[in-house]
């Protein structure tokens, strides 16, 4: 389990997480729902513990240790990843040694072309470089590829089809099955709807606060209703009801 | 073929050969034009047609002439091997290449230096590449552990008309030592040239490499680039210059020193020079430690810190 406990994160005197508490359990897969500059990416990173992200107060607890004091690597070491929305270029660096960090992790050839034909690649793009010879869809197929590799406890997908045509909807969802039948917490940042159907239960942030929770389709009704036409972007509305 | 009297040295010079990464067994092969050196022994050689070969033996090293006929494609790589296996000493090797009109030539260039203590090389290679001819020149070195290695090389380069130039110089699996790379490229109507190097330095090694684009004739092209890890207590000082002197001559320099550790002193200096106001030139330069998002990235996979940056590293020296 992963809980998030009255997280605050502060920048340049905007606060960006706004003591932001949510869990998440084994084998289900979460969709935090919300507008552009609501906190999405922002918290993704907090879970991950990047360097520039550390700044948080609050608490965050993974099967009941906190984490807090966590770098990134021993936080993998934990079994949490992240999918990078936008995926890091690598100068002279193959897709197989990516996929399998240089040769630390022993995959058979067959495995990593089963892998990458789920993400609809072929098993040529192991010898393609992960520079900008991939187009950003190419890079984001494999960066899910690379979290399917991994199989780790707690994924924080950050908008998982940025980049990635209409029509790979369908992928993406074989992908949480996927990740979802190993037992893994999958938590989907995105602000896309079709994305959060995909989800097993639902979070809406606004604000860097979660403003209801519950199923994926109230959740996303919820959007519809208010967020796609809020007039006061990143200001919660109040009104009685809303917040579940 | 190799010179019997020399077979143990070949041996030698073979398996460190192999270890920087080339297959000793072409220099058996005889569709293969090769040359290998010791010391200033020339213990093997041949050729194939259309391609001639002279050597001569120097007090104190080597000097080479390879000339291709015009409109040759030579299929394999041409294997150059210089070695030299004493701790002490001096080696000089002048290399004069000529690829005549149209030709096609891809040379592979491996030195190795395994005991140097204190040793230096000195290299000269002065080359023409003739109109439309094309010619790959790839320089792969291993130096001691010892950082007792200095080498010199210089690469004066004159390309004709439509000609198309590549120079790679890799130094990244063993100490440097020191080492002065000048890379010199005179380019002449629509001709290209990609002159690159790529450094690791350890320890206390210390480095200048000097890279020069004359862009003299009209439409002619050209990139300059130099990569550099310099980790411990190395010293880095990279100029990379074109000189835009024609119409529609385009030129771009770039520099990137990746730094890993307090005592690390690198620097980089762009010099760009226009005669032709139709002339384009640009450059990048970047100095810092290595990338953090692509750092960030691989340990949220898990490879720890060390991981992560031997294998960014391995990457941008490939």
């Amino acid at each position: 389990m992963l809980e998030i406990k009255d997280v605050k994160l502060v920048r340049d005197n905007r606060v960006i997480l706004n003591n932001l508490t949510a869990s998440f359990d084994r084998g289900q897969v979460y969709a935090v729902l919300g507008n552009n500059g609501v906190g999405k990416s922002t918290l993704s990173y907090v879970l991950m513990g990047l360097e520039s992200h550390k700044d948080y107060t609050g608490q965050l607890l993974l099967n009941g240790d906190p984490i807090d004091a966590l770098s990134v690597f021993e936080r993998a070491v934990k079994g949490i990843t992240l999918g990078w929305q936008e995926p890091a270029r690598f100068t002279g660096l193959t897709v197989k040694e990516y996929l399998t960090l240089g040769g630390k992790r022993k995959i058979p050839k067959e495995e990593l072309a089963e892998i990458l034909s789920i993400v609809g690649l072929n098993e040529d793009y192991l010898q393609r470089f992960v520079d900008d010879t991939l187009s950003g869809g190419e890079r984001k197929r494999i960066e899910l590829a690379s979290i399917m590799i991994i199989n780790p406890e707690v994924i924080v997908l950050d908008e998982p089809d940025s980049g990635i045509d209409i029509m790979s909807m369908e992928m993406i969802e074989t992908v949480l099955h996927r990740l979802k039948g190993k037992g893994s917490i999958v938590i989907i940042i995105t602000h896309r709807e079709e994305i959060a159907v995909m989800a097993d239960e639902a979070y809406l942030l606004c604000a860097g606060r979660m403003l209801a929770s519950g199923k994926p389709e109230e959740i996303v009704e919820f959007y519809r209703k208010l967020c796609d036409k809020c007039q006061h972007i990143n200001e919660p509305v109040s009104k009685g009801g809303l917040q579940k | 073929m190799i010179e019997s009297s020399y077979e143990r040295e070949f041996r030698a010079i073979a398996n460190e050969y192999e270890r920087s990464g080339g297959n000793a067994s072409d220099f058996l092969r005889k569709d293969i034009v090769s040359i290998i050196v010791s010391g200033n022994k020339i213990i093997g050689r041949n050729t194939v047609e259309g391609v001639h070969l002279k050597a001569r033996e120097l007090d104190n090293g080597v000097e080479v002439w390879l000339d291709i006929d015009a409109g040759i494609v030579i299929e394999n790589p041409i294997h150059l091997c210089t070695g030299y296996l004493k701790p002490e000493g001096e080696q000089v090797v002048l290399i004069h290449n000529n690829i005549g009109e149209g030709s096609k030539a891809k040379f592979i260039s491996h030195c190795v230096f395994p005991s140097g203590k204190s040793f230096t090389h000195s290299m000269i290679a002065d080359t023409k590449v003739g109109k439309n001819a094309e010619m790959v020149y790839e320089d792969t070195h291993m130096h001691s552990k010892d950082g007792g290695v200095t080498v010199k090389a210089t690469y004066n380069t004159k390309v004709e008309e439509a000609g198309r130039f590549q120079n790679l110089f890799y130094l990244t699996k063993t100490r440097v030592g020191k080492l002065y790379v000048k890379m010199n490229v005179e380019l002449e109507k629509n001709a290209s040239a990609h002159i690159e190097s790529k450094v690791y330095e350890r320890e206390d090694d210390y480095l200048e490499i000097d890279e020069e684009l004359h862009l003299n004739g009209e439409g002619s092209s050209g990139i300059a680039k130099t990569t550099v890890f310099a980790t411990d207590s190395s010293k880095a000082k990279i100029i990379n210059k074109a000189y835009g002197n024609a119409p529609y001559s385009r030129g771009h320099i770039e520099c990137n020193e990746i730094i890993k550790g307090n005592s690390v002193e690198v620097g980089t200096v762009p010099e760009l020079y226009v005669k032709d106001e139709k002339a384009e030139l640009t450059h990048e330069a970047s100095i810092g430690r290595v990338n953090i998002k692509q750092m960030e990235t691989l340990m949220s996979k898990g490879l720890n810190e060390e991981e992560a940056t031997d294998l960014i590293i391995k990457g941008m020296l490939r």
